[in-house]
């Protein structure tokens, strides 16, 4: 039983209008790759801030961290906070940041070459891309799913539903590039934190802040509040958290990329230092839906699917004329985070991947046509992947894990890349090839084999420990380089 | 209103460090959130005034 009536559908379809209007309108300012990738380089703080925010906080962000907050209390939101703390501080020092923004490259990969060749180069934008789409791949259907559960649409729907959405917004991404994704995002974030906000309100008026304590207690004790007593976190789980966030700040695709279109380094720290807050909520929040959650549904209704007990509890909380605002604003952080992530990881498929194939410069023209042809593939193959793949444990760690394949060894290469002048190529490749084996090993692992239960129950420890050898065998391997080798 | 006051101190006293946290989250997420609708708006108007002035002068 759902309160999604026709109101709320005019309020969705006027959302959805305005944002595919506004899309396609701003494609016109597009005459270069350089203003498709990275907008020109025009973009200033507050749209920054916008941009950044709308871009990561999707349904399957909303979904991940309600689960979080439903299997581990108040804990759950505490890789929010390690994320707040990370990218304030790199956004006040400028660490990484601040040298790749000088540099004045369009991508990461592309400032590895300055250091280690264009061999690593390519092999990084391969590992980003890897890890990016895979990482991606689960969007489509946690959001469909999000969508049917709390409007009340016929399951059967679902592919259909996420097929227009999605078609929808590679549109307008690939007219515009990260000019329609900057002026979109912006639409999107007001629609997405006004909806958030009220929600919230809402939830917490309802059920009450006493409740969803008392809710965390009995079920999780102290380690609903401390996730070093929550018996499904501990040490490892904090210490895999402070990897993962730190190498998300410092090199995921869809934050660096606001760095790189920002007008200069200086403008980049601002919207890392002014954004970073933005990342408590982006896991308390949700996190406080799936408490309540908790303490509003039964076993039965949620059904042992821990994933799905958010929406389902919206569904019967939320009224009339606010359940639009609820899907509007879902469907607004969905759209931000989709077109950004074709939009980002196309740009390393371009610049990086196919660098070897542009020894002689490609025109404007061309360089556009490939740009936009390479997201349209992206889109299709988010299709057939997002229908197909079935995710086994929790959301959240499937994402760290993918994201880790090159998370943990792009985070080292940026690293050293800036401050180590002693890092060559031999430590570039141990780095890569370590921190792609190892997450790809573990997933494989969950999967087959005599261990599949510790390794399910250890994958945070995996994680963390992927990232000490990634470290282990930069320093190893450019040690191992004799001085004066060709990079 | 006395009930929102209630809810609030209840939330600085009831694991007072969450409550905190989500207050805040709250306070500055509705804060950020006007400001930016703002400040955001002319960032656009802008960045795309830049760019046509940019593709203007690249076609005289």
């Amino acid at each position: 039983m759902t309160n999604f009536t026709i109101l709320d559908g005019s309020i969705v379809g006027l959302y959805l209008l305005a944002t595919m209007a506004a899309g396609i309108m701003v494609h016109k300012y597009v005459s270069n790759v350089e203003h498709f990738l990275v907008a020109g380089r025009e973009m200033d703080v507050y749209l920054g801030i916008a941009s950044l925010a709308a871009t990561e906080f999707g349904i399957v962000t909303c979904m991940y961290t309600a689960q979080n907050g439903f299997e581990k209390g108040f804990a759950g939101a505490i890789p929010g906070i390690l994320t707040f703390l990370a990218m304030f501080l790199v956004g006040y020092t400028g660490f990484c940041i601040k040298p790749l923004r000088d540099s004045g490259v369009m991508t990461i990969p592309q400032l590895f070459e300055k250091q280690f060749g264009p061999r690593v180069r390519w092999a990084a934008g391969v590992v980003i891309v890897l890890g990016g789409l895979l990482n991606m791949g689960v969007f489509l259907r946690t959001g469909g799913e999000f969508l049917v559960n709390v409007s009340g649409l016929d399951p059967g729907n679902l592919e259909i539903m996420m097929t227009a959405l999605l078609a929808g917004v590679a549109l307008y991404t690939i007219l515009g590039g990260m000019l329609s994704v900057l002026v979109t995002d912006f639409l999107q974030f007001i629609v997405m934190s006004v909806g958030l906000i009220l929600i919230t309100l809402l939830i917490l008026d309802k059920v009450g802040w006493e409740t969803l304590v008392s809710t965390v207690e009995t079920h999780y004790g102290e380690g609903g509040f401390n996730p070093l007593k929550n018996s499904g976190m501990g040490w490892s789980y904090v210490i895999f958290n402070v990897f993962l966030n730190t190498a998300t700040v410092l090199t995921w695709q869809t934050q660096i990329a606001r760095v790189l279109a920002a007008k200069n380094s200086a403008t980049g720290q601002k919207v890392y230092t002014r954004t970073s807050f933005f990342f408590v909520a982006r896991f308390l929040i949700p996190g406080i839906w799936g408490i309540a959650a908790l303490a509003l549904l039964t076993p039965e209704q949620v059904g042992g699917n821990s994933l799905q007990a958010m929406p389902r509890m919206l569904a019967m909380v939320v009224p009339a004329g606010f359940m639009g605002l609820l899907v509007a604003a879902m469907l607004a952080a969905d759209m931000s985070t989709d077109s950004s992530y074709m939009l980002t990881w196309g740009s390393v498929i371009y610049n990086d991947i196919m660098a070897p194939f542009r020894k002689t410069a490609w025109s404007e023209k061309k360089g556009l046509f490939w740009n936009r042809s390479i997201i349209a593939i992206i889109g299709v193959f988010l299709l057939f992947y997002g229908l197909w793949y079935k995710i086994e444990g929790d959301l959240w760690t499937y994402l760290g894990l993918t994201g880790t394949i090159y998370l943990s060894s792009m985070s080292i290469l940026l690293i050293a890349c800036c401050y180590w002048k002693r890092a060559n190529s031999w430590g570039a490749f141990a780095a890569i090839i370590f921190g792609a084996v190892l997450p790809v090993g573990t997933l494989v692992l969950q999967k087959i084999g005599p261990y599949t239960e510790w390794f399910n129950v250890h994958d945070a420890l995996c994680g963390a420990v992927t990232y000490i050898v990634v470290a282990l065998a930069m320093i190893i391997g450019s040690l191992l380089k004799p001085r004066g080798g060709i990079a | 209103m006395t009930s929102l006051f209630d809810q609030i101190m209840n939330m600085l006293h009831n694991h007072w460090f969450w409550g905190v946290i989500t207050l805040a989250c709250l306070v500055w997420y509705s804060t950020i959130t006007v400001y930016v609708a703002f400040k955001g708006a002319k960032d656009i108007k802008n960045m795309l005034k830049r760019l046509d002035d940019i593709h203007r002068q690249s076609q005289l």
